[in-house]
């Protein structure tokens, strides 16, 4: 009866999984044959359409890295006078205050927003709604403060929301630091299978590209009918895609938009920022999964694929249940297509690192960014893989356990960022 | 078809031969249990994701024969390994060999297919650059 029902079980698992594959391929697929196609319609060349932007950048001790993004806001190529830069000083104890009150003296459109000890909400959310209270212009753009951007990425962003039922636009972001250290080229790695080929895929097949928290741009005043950011959601962009969508608009995803980031340096950190990434992506699952599959505008695709996408965090915790399945019934009675399912597991080993991009994903979007010796470190997914399913475990029983004892452990561990990728911006 | 396009003739070449190999590995005596679906899922994979992209046929169809042969040699010399070790640690191994294998299995998979991938990008651009 046991053997019967851990085969049952395990036949359930071996479907989901299989099912992330399939999506994942036909993603890879998607963006192959479509690499070599003529660009769409709207781009920054066919349009003049220039809206008044507020740039959000949340920045709490931030010192290393505020100058560098708020010198680059300088440097942008749209219009001056269409622009309003909004920093909001979370609380920081460093000089990060005063280096933006520096910027803010010489340049007339950059402002800034120092919040108290007392006003510090904690999480990313609680400081990007302090700031959209004071954007005025049509759209918002958000992003973190250890991003450094194309010049012209404003227009690139943009150029999209010609389109009345676009709410949201999202750029590509890609590693500043990726040659500095191991753990540095593997999320570089992540990034490209999950940007390249997983965002661009969604957005070419109309399905749903997310919102990364930063790097993005959203009509004003659909982010104020959405009530600004939630934030008692740690991934607080996943929930405004899902706000976005449920509410009737759609996301657009730009590659040509890209934005470079300071990954994470050491495993330690890694594991700070992927545990509040999967909490948060959890708490999205548990909050919009019914609401997706009730909505009117959705079509099926979507629903389908928005399923999946939310429900991505609890994969490498179903994995490794199923690798003690696949044991149990290996030792007890094996059924005849054991052997043939088994293969699935090792599978998905490699498709659910990181950004949850598959191994071939990862390495497509390599060849297509023309990084080819990148690819060799795609076997060291590996660890990443095991590594996250650690993660995941954790921060599934954290967010089990807040909700059974109402304890709150749902914290914002936020990254600290040492100013490294500096050195890879030429002068 | 032009120089960068999708390559969908090299496509359907590569899935008739990958499917004759891959029949030629089922019904080979000297192939495992284990091994057959990982065979199976390389060409697959192999086929699908490598034929498509830029390079001649020639390249892409001796890559796929150097897969499977080094698939074959993993595989048999995995199992040897195997029924060795077993033979000594009995149960004990046995466990440890559930456990493992499925990371083992696939990490020529995922190997192969990445050197596959860096060569076949890099012949590209050694032609660019002769061209340029």
């Amino acid at each position: 009866m046991i053997t019967k029902l851990l085969e049952v079980f395990f036949l359930i698992l071996t479907a989901l999984m299989t099912t992330y594959l399939i999506r994942h391929f036909i993603f890879t697929l998607t963006v192959l044959k479509n690499a070599q196609k003529r660009k769409k319609a709207v781009t920054v060349e066919n349009t003049t359409y220039q809206p008044t932007v507020s740039t959000l950048i949340p920045a709490r001790n931030e010192e290393q890295v505020i100058g560098r993004i708020l010198q680059r806001m300088t440097e942008l190529t749209y219009p001056k006078d269409k622009m309003q830069i909004i920093v909001i000083d979370d609380a920081s104890t460093d000089d990060t205050g005063k280096i933006v009150e520096e910027y803010a003296k010489n340049y007339s459109y950059i402002k800034v927003i120092h919040r108290t000890s007392k006003e510090w909400g904690k999480v990313k959310a609680s400081a990007l709604n302090a700031g959209l209270k004071y954007a005025k212009s049509e759209i918002v753009l958000c992003f973190d403060a250890d991003y450094y951007s194309q010049a012209d990425i404003i227009e690139k962003l943009v150029a999209e929301f010609v389109d009345p039922k676009v709410g949201a636009v999202q750029g590509r972001v890609t590693v500043l630091n990726e040659p500095q250290n191991i753990v540095t080229r593997l999320v570089a790695l992540e990034r490209v299978g999950g940007y390249r080929i997983d965002q661009q895929a969604r957005d070419s097949l109309g399905l749903i590209p997310q919102l990364g928290g930063t790097a993005f741009a959203i009509r004003r005043k659909l982010l104020e009918s959405l009530g600004g950011w939630d934030e008692s959601i740690l991934a607080e962009d996943t929930d405004l895609t899902f706000r976005v969508y449920l509410a009737g608009y759609k996301v657009r995803y730009v590659n040509d938009a890209e934005c470079y980031e300071e990954a994470v340096e050491n495993w330690r950190a890694y594991w700070k920022q992927r545990c509040r990434w999967a909490k948060g992506h959890m708490q999205c699952a548990f909050k919009h999964s019914l609401k997706v599959l009730k909505s009117n505008n959705l079509l099926l695709k979507k629903k389908i694929d928005g399923l999946l996408l939310l429900n991505v965090y609890f994969m490498p915790i179903l994995i490794w249940i199923s690798w003690i399945i696949s044991v149990l019934l290996f030792f007890s009675k094996p059924p005849q297509w054991l052997n043939a399912l088994l293969t699935t597991i090792p599978l998905s080993f490699y498709s659910f690192v990181g950004n949850f991009a598959p191994f071939f994903e990862v390495g497509m979007g390599a060849y297509l960014d023309g990084r080819t010796r990148a690819c060799w470190l795609i076997p060291l997914l590996i660890f990443m893989f095991l590594y996250n399913i650690v993660i995941c475990t954790k921060a599934f029983t954290d967010l089990l356990t807040s909700k059974i004892f109402g304890k709150h452990t749902i914290t914002w561990d936020k990254t600290v960022h040492s100013g490294s990728g500096n050195s890879y911006i030429m002068k | 078809m032009e120089e960068d396009g999708w390559r969908i003739k090299h496509l359907i070449f590569g899935f008739f031969t990958g499917a004759i190999a891959s029949y030629m590995l089922l019904s080979s005596p000297y192939i495992g249990n284990e091994s057959a679906p990982m065979l199976m899922i390389f060409n697959f994979l192999f086929v699908s994701l490598i034929f498509p992209l830029n390079g001649t046929l020639k390249t892409k169809l001796s890559m796929l024969l150097i897969g499977n042969v080094t698939g074959l040699v993993w595989n048999n010399l995995f199992s040897l390994f195997a029924y060795t070790v077993a033979y000594y640690f009995g149960e004990v191994f046995n466990t440890l060999y559930m456990i493992l294998s499925p990371i083992a299995n696939l990490v020529w998979i995922v190997s192969f297919w990445s050197i596959s991938l860096t060569a076949l990008a890099n012949s590209r651009n050694t032609r660019a650059g002769v061209k340029a």
